[in-house]
Order: structure tokens, then C-alpha cells, then sequence
């Protein structure tokens, strides 16, 4: 292997002084396994969207894409495994925005969220809030009302003090003004257990997915720019009255400051070009997700809006880890 | 060191301690309110419970008397935790091999009854074990050998 | 359920189960996790996550069978270290050490293991027949917990673990409560704030299970044993007989029989009820025995019961997943990660979409059990000649098994200072008579404690009575009482009389 690549870069540089010196690399890159590093236990949503896309770019490339949990501290100490990591291209990060747009807004992070380098978008999961039936209102509009006459009586379930679904009701709350109460849980799985007894009444996560379509659980709403295919019915929350209130929930891949353009560029393409794969498209459906696809510069742009509306959002909510 | 100290006595002493430090180093941490009840609280009731349960085991101590602390026995104790700290300082750095080793003598040394002869081939087995087990076996990554050998 | 719907139904999943590749695939999960539950360290969740790519290439129904395997597997293996030589692999063989670690050193080691396994067996089969037959009323069940259920529940779990202490009551006490303290060591979750953390970043995840139990069980038992040669001995002592004896079985028949039903019970509660089986079980025994005062020093009841309660535990918590798509524990959040990369969705439509898949699963876990039982048996002939090894060298051995388990968890070398630093802890602890289960319990139950009392005090707006007017909680923490009151009322008459004596 090593003479190999000797002789590449000999080649190349007798060869032909105008071809840049990376593209040896990028050409024979991945030639060797390929680590994700995903900030959060495994099982969890990430695992979701992650394993699906090892699988397939581990297929696509020919050589393993390894999944590597490093859960802990909501995602802090992942994120800053990877950032820290050598940027040669075998190691990535797999985080959602949390990571990045929502906790170095709360907090301190040992990591600089702008510091990686945008690779591609792997998946958005596709779900709004649900509601247990016991409570009354069926549609997103008559939950509003009920909220507005009865102050602090609803609860809502989040993942965590500072996910997405977290900001979700805060965002909800500041739009609509209505005062609903927000109870921390340790996870999706966590809230929903106490969901489906309506011990808490509403949330805004996949995992309710199934138990809407089973009857339990009522969906209002999209938190997404398009309905849902298996629910046509239901409307976005744009639709509903409340323009730029998603918050989306959003995963993508990134790589550590330094990590040769070239590489971050290989992997973008094929991974476009597998999100719009059938195969793939049918697999991220599924588990509720559906893959926009981007450059990588516009991931910057898409992430900086998304930064600057979270940020907004804290300031105007004075939300506080607690 | 001679230890006359009545046994029950030590350790309501021990609990003391903790409870003690539980309240001094958690003082600052913020109450909240009844809804959200914050980040001291329970510090603070477990912190008391263990004040208290020293001092009811002290009254214990002083109406029934108790066991007198038997002697320590410091050797095996310091060598069996030097060898635990051995291998986790040389792991890492030294690799596998070099940290069994190391820590593997010193848990001997520790050991009262130790006969070298015997503990050589038994040392020698453990390594292949370890290595065999651990890092081919079940794939962990490990390093076996001292980075920067040309074999590896 | 009407029969023929059942009937159907298994004749279903021993299709599916029966196969050859299937029946492999239970064989190579059951084996691994019987590994993985004897090395010390490495537990099921971290195995199931290395395994997780190579299920990939699987058909579904073989992939989580084989997921499966490996985590009541594991549940076999991790208390036949606890019995040998007082390590308890995973937090639900901590009770095991009580009195199976005891037998050990009575040269009993044999009829423990055997006890345990058969124990396991039962609870297995019977938790097998309950999923099939009462998956959903036992969901419905688990669905009527609330928060301060929850917490009280786990307020009796804290009673029972003084209750089997076999000391002095107060020092249970002071270990429940020190345990408790160490376990809020870290982030708190809801705040991000940092307790008693002076600053170590390793701390700020808290102390794991596997170094404070390593250390203090397992190390603080090698010094004590290095220090004292007789008590040595007594570990490497002649083996009497690998069987149990008929006196053995016939006194495990009632504890096998209630720790099957609680740890079946306990196990269905996605909110954690599993790691509640193992010793509330133990402590129902010796509530129930004629000689509580023996358990602590070798009963078999007292190895019976809790094995049996965390196998029907690990068993049953495979229902909220299996109906709900709700994992009770790590391990379960695993097997639904398994599942989801297959394409299949967790949730209550996974029985009727691939009834396939849920019903072959649930067969397979009796062929998992039995396969498990005809494995350990006879393994235990070979775990108890290791014990004949001179002490010297098992001291030695145990040590290093202990430190490269921990390290490969995390690959970190701190978790292994921190074995150093607990078990000389342990030691310390040992000297002044303290009992570690009871700090262990409580280390576990502690945090969650705390999880639930915020939850509940969320939810009631700040009412506490919440914990009094439900039914549910109100049995418990009375319960609770009640049994505390039994336990404390006793020493204080001793004391009182001890005091007018003087």
C-alpha cells in the first residue's frame, strides 16, 4: 500500500506539475476504514440516520465505514473528539444540529461549532407535534385555543434541555404566545413512555410516528417545509399561521478544520447522489426522514440561519439551561 | 500504626466526613424552587442523612461499645494498588504487554505467598491470554506492543 | 387470547425459530454473551454496539435473535463471577455476591452455579410464556406508573437494600445514603451543573457502575484476601461436590417460584424497574426464610431467588419494546437499533406488520435459554477447577482481568486509577465493617431518585402531596415504611436496653 502511494505521488509530481498535490490523495481516498464519530449513545435518533448511511457509503466506496458512539454531556464530548481528530479524511462527525447550532448558544462547548467543515446533509427528520387524544382539542388550531384558555395546563415532553424538540415548544410558546409546560426527559424513548399514558400530554419527536398511525396518539402538525407523504392531511406549521417557527431537526456530516477540500468534495457528491437513490430514499422514509441535498457552502449558509434563529429565539425566551 | 480506635467509632467518623464535605463543598449549588427542585437538594438531604447517621452511630458507639479496629495491612494493599495504577498509567503509553507485566509483579510482590518459579511461566501464560483474548480474539483496540517498535 | 390465535401464533414463531441459520445464529449470541457476562468489564451494551455492523449482512429475525442471545446470555455469565469470586459484572449480580461468593469459599461453588443457572432457566421460560401470552394487558400494566409510582417505588427498593444487609442496620444505612451522594457525582442532567466534580473532567459523566464495583468488590477482596491466608484458603478450598444437593433444590423450589414472578413483574416497567429484580427478591426471601440472620452467609435461597428475578427481568423487558417501541434499558435501545436497521419500525405495529419476527423472536428465547443451560452446566465443572488454582495466582489473575475489563469499556486508562482508588476504598470500608451492596444499590438507585422526584414535582406544579394521592405510590412508600419500621424498631429497643444495663 505504502509503495503504492509513493509511486502515485512520484508520479504525479514528475509527471505532471500542474495537478495538485492532493489529488493523489482524493483518488485513492478512502483507502483505509473510515471513522464516524456520532456524539450520542448508541440506539438513539442519530444511530437512525447514521447506520443506514455507513452501510451504503461503506458499500458505495468499498472499504468499511465505521460507526464510532461517543455519547456523553449531550454531545459535547463527541463533537470535540471529533474536532480534534486528524483531519485526513478518515474521520467525520455525524451530529445533529444540536451540537452545533443550538448548544454553544446555551453553553460553554469545548469545541467551536465553526470550526468544522460542511460535507453534506444525511437527513431531516419529518415530524410535528402530537397530542394524546384524552385532552380534547383535535386539530392543531383548537390546541392553540385550548392552550390560550387554559395557561400552563398542557405539558409537552422533550428529548433534553437544549435539543431540538426543546426549542420546538420555546418556539411554539413565543409564537403562538401560549404558556405550555416543558418537562425534560432523557431521551425520546424516555418521554414517550410517559406520552402514551398522557401523563404528559404533548411531544415532538419520530417515535410517536408509529403510535399515531396506530391510533393512539393524534398529529397536529409538520414541523417541516412539506407535509408528510403518509399523512397528507396534516399541515405544516407554516401552513398553520407560523412562518419560520420549524426549527428543523436536521443531521449531517462534517469534518475537522484541515480536512483536504478535495475529500470533503468526493464524499458530498456520492452522497448526493445516494440520497437520491431510490433504495435510499425508501429506507430514510421509513424512519421519517427525508434528505435535502446541498453544497457544502450552502450547509454554511443553512447553518448559520439556523444559529442566528435559535439564537434569537434564546434571547427572546431568556432560556436557560434549567 | 497502632490502631486502639474503637471500630464503630472510625466509622461513624467516615460518614461524618462525608456528610461534612457533602454540605461544605455542595453549598453553593442552587436550590430551585418546589416545581423544579434544583441541583442541591439532594445533595443537601443525603449530605444531613449521612451527618446524622454518624452521630447515631457514635451515641451507638458510646452506650454499647464496639470492635477495636484490627491492624492494617498495608503491603498488600499499597502494591496491589500500585499495580492497578501501573497499568493505567502504562496502557496507554507502553502498551499491553509492558503493563501486564509491570502491574502483574507488583500485584506479586504484594502477595505474601508468591514463589517465582511458578509465578514466571503463570506471568508468561496470562500474557498470551491478555494479548490473545483481548486484542485478536475481540478485536479491541489496544495496542499491544510500545508504539514505535518496527514490528506493529 | 383465544387458544387457537396462540397456538397459531407459536406454530408461527417455531417456524421461524427452528430454523437452522436462526437456531445458529441464538447459539452464537447465547455464547457470546456468556463470554461477555464472565469477563468482568465488558457488559452487553458494549458488545451488541461491536456486533451491530455484522448484523447488518442478516436477515432480520437472525440479527435480533442473535442480539438477544447476548443479553440473557450475559445475564448467565455475569453471576458466575459474582459467585467465584465476588465481581459482579453487571449491576444485577451484585446481590448474587451475598450469599454466592459465600458458598464459593464454603467450597460450594459447584451447587451455586448450578442453582443459579437452573434458577435462570425457570425464570426464563415461564417470563417466555408470559410475553406470549399477556404482552399487552402486561404493557397496559406497566403503562399505569407515573413519575411518583416510580419514585416510590424505588424508595421501597432503597428500604429493601438496607433490609438485606446483614450488619449493623445504621452502617446499612450510611451505605445507602453514601452510595446515593456518589451517584450524584457529575452533571446534573436538568441543569448542566457539575456536583462534586472538583474540576476532573472524568468525572463529569459521574463514577461508572463497573470501576466503583470492580473496585470496591473486587479489589477490596483480593487485599483483604492477600492480607489474611486463611481467608485466602478458603477461596481456593477443595470443591465438595459440583451438584446441588437434593436439600439444595428442594429449598429453591419456593425462592425460584417468587423471584420468577417479582423479577417478571419489575421487569415490564420501561422506567427501570429491571435493576429493581435482582434484590428486592433477595430481600422478599429473607424476609420469608426462617433464619434471616443466615442469609448473608451462604443460603442458597439467597442465590436462587435473585438470579431468577433478574433473568425474568431481562426477559420481560423485552415487552414495552417489543409492544410499545419503548426500551426499558440500554440494552433494549440497542436491540430497537438493531431493528431499525432492518428497515422495521419499533412500535405497536411490529406484531401485526412482521408477526414473523416478534413471535419467532419470543420462541427463540426459550431455545436461547435452553441452549444457555446446556452450556453453563457443564461449564461449571471447569469454573470451579479454576478455583483450585493456588490463591497467589488467582489474585493475580483476577487483578488483571479487572483492569483490561475496565479499560476496554472505554478505552480509558482513568476508569482503571479509579478501580485503584475505590478498592483501597473498599479495603476501607471492609476494616470498619461496612457492607458494599447496599453502597452499590443505592449508587444505582440514588440518581434515578432524584430524575423522578424532579419529574414529579414538574408535573403536580410544585404539589408534593402528589406522592400520598396516588394509589399506586401511596402502597409503596407505606410499604416502605412498614418495613423500615421492622428493621429500625427492633435496634432501638436493643439499644434502649443496652443503655438501662449500663
Amino acid at each position: 500500500m505504502r509503495r503504492r502511494e509513493f509511486l502515485a505521488l512520484a508520479g504525479a509530481a514528475v509527471a505532471a506539475p500542474v495537478i495538485p498535490k492532493a489529488s493523489a490523495q482524493v483518488q485513492n481516498w478512502p483507502d483505509k476504514p473510515v471513522k464516524l464519530i456520532l456524539p450520542y449513545a448508541p440506539g438513539g435518533g442519530t444511530d437512525l440516520i447514521g447506520r443506514p448511511w455507513a452501510e451504503k457509503l461503506g458499500q458505495s466506496f468499498h472499504q468499511q465505514f465505521i460507526i464510532e458512539n461517543r455519547g456523553g454531556a449531550g454531545g459535547m464530548i463527541g463533537t470535540e473528539a471529533a474536532s480534534k481528530a486528524a483531519p485526513d479524511g478518515y474521520t467525520f462527525l455525524l451530529t445533529p444540529n444540536a451540537t452545533l447550532s443550538v448548544l454553544p448558544n446555551l453553553r460553554k462547548t469545548p469545541y467551536d461549532p465553526k470550526s468544522f467543515l460542511a460535507v453534506a446533509r444525511v437527513g431531516d427528520f419529518v415530524t410535528g407535534f402530537s397530542l394524546h387524544p384524552a385532552v380534547g382539542p383535535k386539530t392543531f388550531q383548537e390546541m392553540i385555543a385550548y392552550a390560550k384558555a387554559n395557561p400552563g395546563k398542557l405539558s409537552y415532553g422533550s428529548a433534553g434541555l437544549g435539543t431540538a424538540t426543546h426549542l420546538r415548544i420555546e418556539m411554539l410558546k413565543y409564537r403562538a404566545g401560549i404558556d405550555i409546560l416543558h418537562v425534560p426527559y432523557r431521551g425520546s424513548a424516555d418521554a414517550l413512555n410517559d406520552h402514551l399514558p398522557n401523563t404528559v400530554q404533548m411531544m415532538n419527536e419520530i417515535n410517536t410516528i408509529p403510535h399515531v398511525k396506530a391510533g393512539k396518539l393524534l398529529l397536529l402538525n409538520i414541523n417541516n417545509p412539506a407535509r408528510h407523504p403518509d399523512f397528507p392531511d396534516v399541515p405544516t406549521l407554516s401552513e398553520c399561521g407560523y412562518p419560520n417557527s420549524d426549527v428543523p431537526i436536521w443531521y449531517a456530516l462534517y469534518a475537522p478544520a484541515g480536512t483536504p477540500k478535495a475529500i470533503v468534495a468526493k464524499l458530498n457528491a456520492k452522497i448526493v447522489e445516494l440520497a437520491d437513490s431510490d433504495e435510499m430514499r425508501e429506507r430514510m422514509r421509513s424512519i421519517n426522514t427525508v434528505v435535502p441535498t446541498q453544497t457544502p457552502e450552502e450547509m454554511v449558509a443553512y447553518l448559520e440561519a439556523d444559529t442566528a434563529r435559535n439564537v434569537e429565539l434564546i434571547k427572546a425566551t431568556d432560556m436557560k439551561l434549567e | 500504626m497502632r490502631m486502639s480506635v474503637s471500630q464503630d467509632f472510625a466509622a461513624g467518623l467516615l460518614l461524618l466526613a462525608f456528610g461534612v464535605a457533602g454540605l461544605w463543598i455542595g453549598a453553593d449549588y442552587p436550590m430551585g424552587t418546589a416545581q423544579r427542585p434544583g441541583t442541591g437538594v439532594l445533595p443537601m438531604i443525603l449530605s444531613w442523612c449521612l451527618v446524622g447517621t454518624g452521630v447515631l452511630l457514635w451515641i451507638k458507639t458510646a452506650i454499647a461499645g464496639s470492635a477495636r479496629l484490627t491492624p492494617w495491612a498495608w503491603r498488600p494493599a499499597i502494591l496491589i494498588t500500585l499495580a492497578t495504577v501501573a497499568f493505567a498509567l502504562l496502557v496507554d503509553r507502553l502498551g499491553l504487554l509492558v503493563a501486564m507485566l509491570v502491574s502483574m509483579t507488583f500485584a506479586a510482590l504484594g502477595t505474601p505467598e508468591t514463589r517465582w518459579r511458578e509465578y514466571i511461566p503463570f506471568a508468561l501464560l496470562m500474557l498470551a491470554l491478555g494479548v490473545g483474548l483481548f486484542i485478536y480474539a475481540l478485536g479491541m483496540p489496544i495496542t499491544a506492543l510500545p508504539a514505535g517498535y518496527p514490528w506493529k | 387470547m383465544e387458544i387457537a390465535g396462540l397456538l397459531a401464533n407459536l406454530g408461527l414463531g417455531f417456524s421461524v425459530a427452528v430454523s437452522l441459520q436462526n437456531l445458529l445464529w441464538c447459539l452464537a449470541g447465547a455464547v457470546i454473551g456468556t463470554a461477555i457476562g464472565v469477563l468482568p468489564g465488558v457488559g452487553p451494551v458494549a458488545t451488541m454496539a461491536l456486533l451491530l455492523p455484522v448484523t447488518y449482512v442478516l436477515p432480520a429475525e437472525g440479527a435480533l435473535i442473535m442480539l438477544a442471545g447476548i443479553y440473557y446470555g450475559a445475564q448467565y455469565g455475569g453471576s458466575t463471577t459474582a459467585i467465584l469470586v465476588n465481581l459482579p459484572g453487571e449491576s444485577s449480580s451484585v446481590v448474587t455476591t451475598l450469599d454466592g461468593y459465600q458458598m464459593a469459599r464454603q467450597g460450594r461453588a459447584g451447587p451455586a452455579l448450578a442453582i443459579a443457572a437452573l434458577g435462570s432457566f425457570f425464570a426464563g421460560c415461564v417470563a417466555t410464556v408470559a410475553i406470549a401470552l399477556a404482552a399487552p394487558p402486561l404493557t397496559r400494566l406497566a403503562q399505569q406508573f407515573t413519575p411518583p409510582d416510580y419514585f416510590s417505588l424505588m424508595t421501597l427498593g432503597l428500604v429493601f437494600a438496607i433490609v438485606l444487609a446483614r450488619g449493623s442496620v445504621l452502617k446499612a444505612f450510611g451505605m445507602v445514603f453514601l452510595g446515593m451522594l456518589l451517584g450524584l457525582i457529575g452533571t446534573d442532567v436538568n441543569t448542566g451543573n457539575l456536583r462534586y466534580t472538583f474540576g476532573i473532567s472524568d468525572l463529569f459523566d459521574g463514577i461508572g457502575f463497573v470501576p466503583l464495583a470492580m473496585g470496591v468488590f473486587g479489589i477490596a477482596e483480593i487485599i483483604a484476601n492477600l492480607t489474611n491466608p486463611e481467608r485466602a484458603d478458603l477461596v481456593s478450598s477443595k470443591v465438595s461436590g459440583l451438584l446441588p444437593t437434593r436439600e439444595d433444590m428442594q429449598r429453591s423450589i419456593a425462592p425460584i417460584l417468587r423471584g420468577t414472578v417479582l423479577g417478571g413483574l419489575l421487569g415490564i416497567l420501561p422506567g427501570g424497574g429491571a435493576i429493581l429484580a435482582s434484590f428486592s427478591a433477595y430481600t422478599l426471601e429473607k424476609k420469608f426464610s426462617r433464619t434471616p440472620e443466615k442469609f448473608g452467609t451462604g443460603m442458597i435461597e439467597g442465590v436462587a431467588a435473585p438470579e431468577s428475578a433478574n433473568n425474568a427481568a431481562a426477559q420481560t423487558s423485552f415487552i414495552p419494546m417489543l409492544t410499545l417501541g419503548i426500551p426499558s434499558n440500554a440494552v433494549m435501545a440497542m436491540m430497537i437499533g438493531g431493528m431499525m436497521i432492518h428497515g422495521i419500525v419499533p412500535g405497536p405495529q411490529v406484531m401485526e406488520q412482521r408477526p414473523g419476527l416478534f413471535w419467532g423472536m419470543i420462541v427463540s428465547m426459550w431455545f436461547g435459554n435452553l441452549m444457555l443451560i446446556v452450556l453453563n452446566l457443564p461449564l461449571i465443572g471447569i469454573w470451579v477447577r479454576l478455583l483450585l488454582v493456588p490463591y497467589r495466582l488467582l489474585a493475580i489473575a483476577i487483578l488483571f482481568f479487572c483492569c483490561i475489563g475496565v479499560y476496554s469499556l472505554n478505552n480509558s486508562a482513568n476508569e482503571v486509577l479509579m478501580i485503584a482508588v475505590f478498592g483501597l476504598f473498599g479495603y476501607l470500608l471492609m476494616k470498619l465493617d461496612f457492607e458494599p451492596a447496599p453502597l452499590l444499590l443505592g449508587f444505582l438507585l440514588g440518581p434515578m431518585m432524584e430524575v423522578y422526584m424532579r419529574r414529579t414535582m414538574l408535573l403536580s406544579r410544585g404539589d408534593p402531596w402528589v406522592f400520598i394521592q396516588r394509589p399506586l405510590s401511596l402502597c409503596f412508600l407505606v410499604l416502605a415504611a412498614l418495613l423500615l419500621a421492622f428493621i429500625v424498631l427492633p435496634n432501638v429497643r436493643k439499644a434502649r436496653e443496652a443503655a438501662f444495663q449500663e
